[in-house]
């Protein structure tokens, strides 16, 4: 009975065998939308990077949530007031680092690069001979390695021989030398994405490929499609891979729901720079760099938000402003966010009113909604700036 | 009619077997959750075996038999039963084992395994041998995840949950497939980018040109 079984399970193993076999050919189901062009110099852009890195945002918890690392140890120090403000500066320079957003560019061809051709060494060996260059601190992409086939061609490897090579002599932590079957099996895949577990589909993503290799932009997109779809954008914000989906949102012209989610959440800012990205990567001729300006002169960058944000849990000295700042915590807005809003809401409610805008009425109705708060809120501002009798400025 | 025999059966089967520990009542109400997830006819049928064995109590099926293989969907869904709830409450299946030994402390090691030929061959079987429900699977990412650490992220070693080796290299064995499957996430470490090693040579390029 133990020894049927035993067989049956190698059956069973072989049977599996197969079918990874079956399906490592067969690469999980192609994304629709692809980048057509190159999308390289537009997303280099100081101005797009500008934009998308404000997009993401900087939630200093969410970058240095508890990870499950070997090391995770903490250090308990006294500090001057001078040595902390060193410290929270660093650390936010440390977040910026973990959400460098990963490359985008197009997929690269393969191409046959033969050096030479000697048919004197033709069946000098019955298999064939790939040489690399192993020299200490050269960059992947500038490693030599060649290949010597058995009919005696000498030509430069093919993409996929060389990062394999790469991979054995100096081996990137966390990629596999195998496709990992997540990868590799259309329902895991799908099973992941229904349950949202998209950040993490994308970290063993940039881990496992190169951005340049077809499979890259065929998960990527799909993981963006799937998102699209469930609207859980909340779940890549303030990660790395918040920029490149807002790109390609607006690259393929299906920021609507992005922007829905935006306006719902009150990031009005950002609801205008996901528009402006759009415009300026289809050329559209609206002025929005006015726009951006007055904005960006009314709200603090991320960075800065997140130092403020470090800062706020030291004791303040107390005075006069004790009062304001709890009117603007109480609220959640100040004088300056007002104003910004209504400028946002101006050049939103001009897109929306546009021919690019598909989902007219959700967007007004989401506007709508915002603005009434807003009013509410704005009200309830005065009213008790009046109370505590606080001239407004 | 049905449900109060049944609740006669399990109510003297608890009493026989009271004396052997908590674990047995688990495994009489696993049966009843068991049950309840098969087909009707199949449960009138164990219904009137279960009448059957009211009348000679004694003789109830071996406690200690593993030979039959308990698919994992079954495994999945006793982990979400009340059977099971009763049974460990909110801890996991390991924290209330107690290995035996003799002295102050504890061999190194746990035992090789706890089931031979097909039976439990020991008094004190490890967590995972002890209840035929727990299924190691990689699909059966309730129970892997209660045998990784939430420090670090590593299986928990034998020594606190004190598996044997055997169900150990198959626990380590499911938690490496059911990652590499996607059924259980990870921290993955972080890669850091060069931005010129993929714009850099494009830019050199249309240099010379």
């Amino acid at each position: 009975m133990h020894l049927v079984r035993q067989i049956r399970q190698l059956n069973g193993l072989q049977g599996l065998r197969h079918a990874l076999r079956q399906v490592s050919t067969a690469p999980t189901k192609p994304a629709t939308l692809k980048y057509e062009r190159d999308p390289q110099p537009l997303f280099t852009d100081a101005e797009t990077q500008k934009l998308l890195q404000s997009m993401t945002q900087l939630h200093l918890d969410r970058v240095f949530r508890k990870r499950t690392v070997p090391d995770n140890s903490s250090e308990i120090k006294f500090m001057t007031t001078e040595q902390l403000e060193l410290e929270f500066q660093s650390m936010v320079e440390k977040a910026q680092h973990m959400l460098q957003m990963p490359p985008v560019v197009k997929i690269k061809e393969d191409v046959d690069r033969i050096i030479a051709k000697d048919p004197a060494l033709k069946d000098f060996a019955d298999t064939k001979f790939v040489f690399t260059d192993i020299t200490f601190g050269r960059r992947q992409s500038e490693r030599k390695v060649v290949v010597r086939e058995t009919d005696g061609t000498l030509a430069y490897a093919s993409l996929d021989t060389t990062k394999r090579m790469n991979q054995l002599y100096f081996p990137l932590d966390g990629r596999q030398s195998y496709t990992p079957r997540m990868f590799a099996l259309e329902e895991l895949i799908a099973k992941c994405l229904t349950e949202h577990k998209y950040e993490y589909v994308m970290d063993r993503l940039l881990v496992q490929y190169e951005p340049h290799e077809p499979e890259f932009h065929n998960i990527s997109a799909r993981v963006f499609e799937h998102l699209n779809e469930s609207k859980q954008f909340d779940l890549l914000r303030s990660t790395r891979h918040f920029g490149p989906m807002a790109f390609f949102y607006a690259w393929h012209r299906c920021i609507d729901d992005l922007l829905y989610d935006m306006i719902r959440r009150d990031y009005l800012q950002n609801a205008v720079e996901l528009i402006a990205l759009s415009y300026k990567i289809h050329n559209v001729p609206v002025e929005y760099q006015e726009t951006l300006a007055k904005l960006d002169a009314l709200h603090p960058t991320p960075a800065q938000s997140a130092l403020t944000e470090l800062r706020s849990g030291m004791r303040q000295p107390e005075g006069q402003q004790g009062i304001e700042q709890e009117i603007h915590s109480a609220i959640g807005k100040t004088e300056k966010d007002f104003t910004a809003d209504e400028i946002s809401l101006q050049f939103i409610e001009q897109y929306i009113a546009s021919e690019h805008a598909l989902k007219k009425v959700q967007l007004e109705l989401a506007v709508q909604t915002l603005k009434e708060v807003n009013q509410e809120k704005l009200q309830l501002f005065q009213g008790l700036k009046k109370a505590h009798g606080i001239q407004a400025s | 009619m049905l449900p109060i025999a049944r609740g006669i059966y399990s109510g003297l089967a608890n009493i026989t077997r009271s004396s052997r520990g908590a674990l047995h009542t688990a495994s009489s109400l696993r049966c009843k959750a068991s049950e309840t997830a098969e087909e009707k006819d199949a449960e009138n049928a164990e219904g009137e075996a279960g009448g059957e064995e009211n009348q000679s109590s004694s003789s109830g099926p071996d406690p200690k038999d593993r030979s039959k293989v308990i698919p994992v969907e079954t495994s999945m869904r006793y982990l979400k039963s009340a059977a099971y709830k009763q049974t460990y409450g909110n801890d996991f299946v390991w924290t209330q084992y107690r290995r035996n030994h003799k002295g102050m402390y504890a061999p190194r090691k746990t035992r090789k395994t706890c089931i031979r030929q097909g039976r439990i061959s020991t008094g004190n079987p490890c967590p995972i041998c002890r209840d035929e429900y727990l299924v190691l699977d990689y699909r059966n990412t309730e129970l892997l995840e209660q045998f990784i650490s939430p420090h670090n992220g590593n299986v928990l070693s034998y020594s606190k949950t004190g598996l044997c080796q055997k169900s150990h290299l198959r626990l380590t064995v499911a938690v490496q497939q059911a990652r590499d499957s996607g059924f259980l996430t990870y921290d993955v470490p972080f890669r850091e980018y060069d931005y010129s090693e993929y714009y850099g040579q494009e830019q050199k390029k249309k240099d010379i040109n």
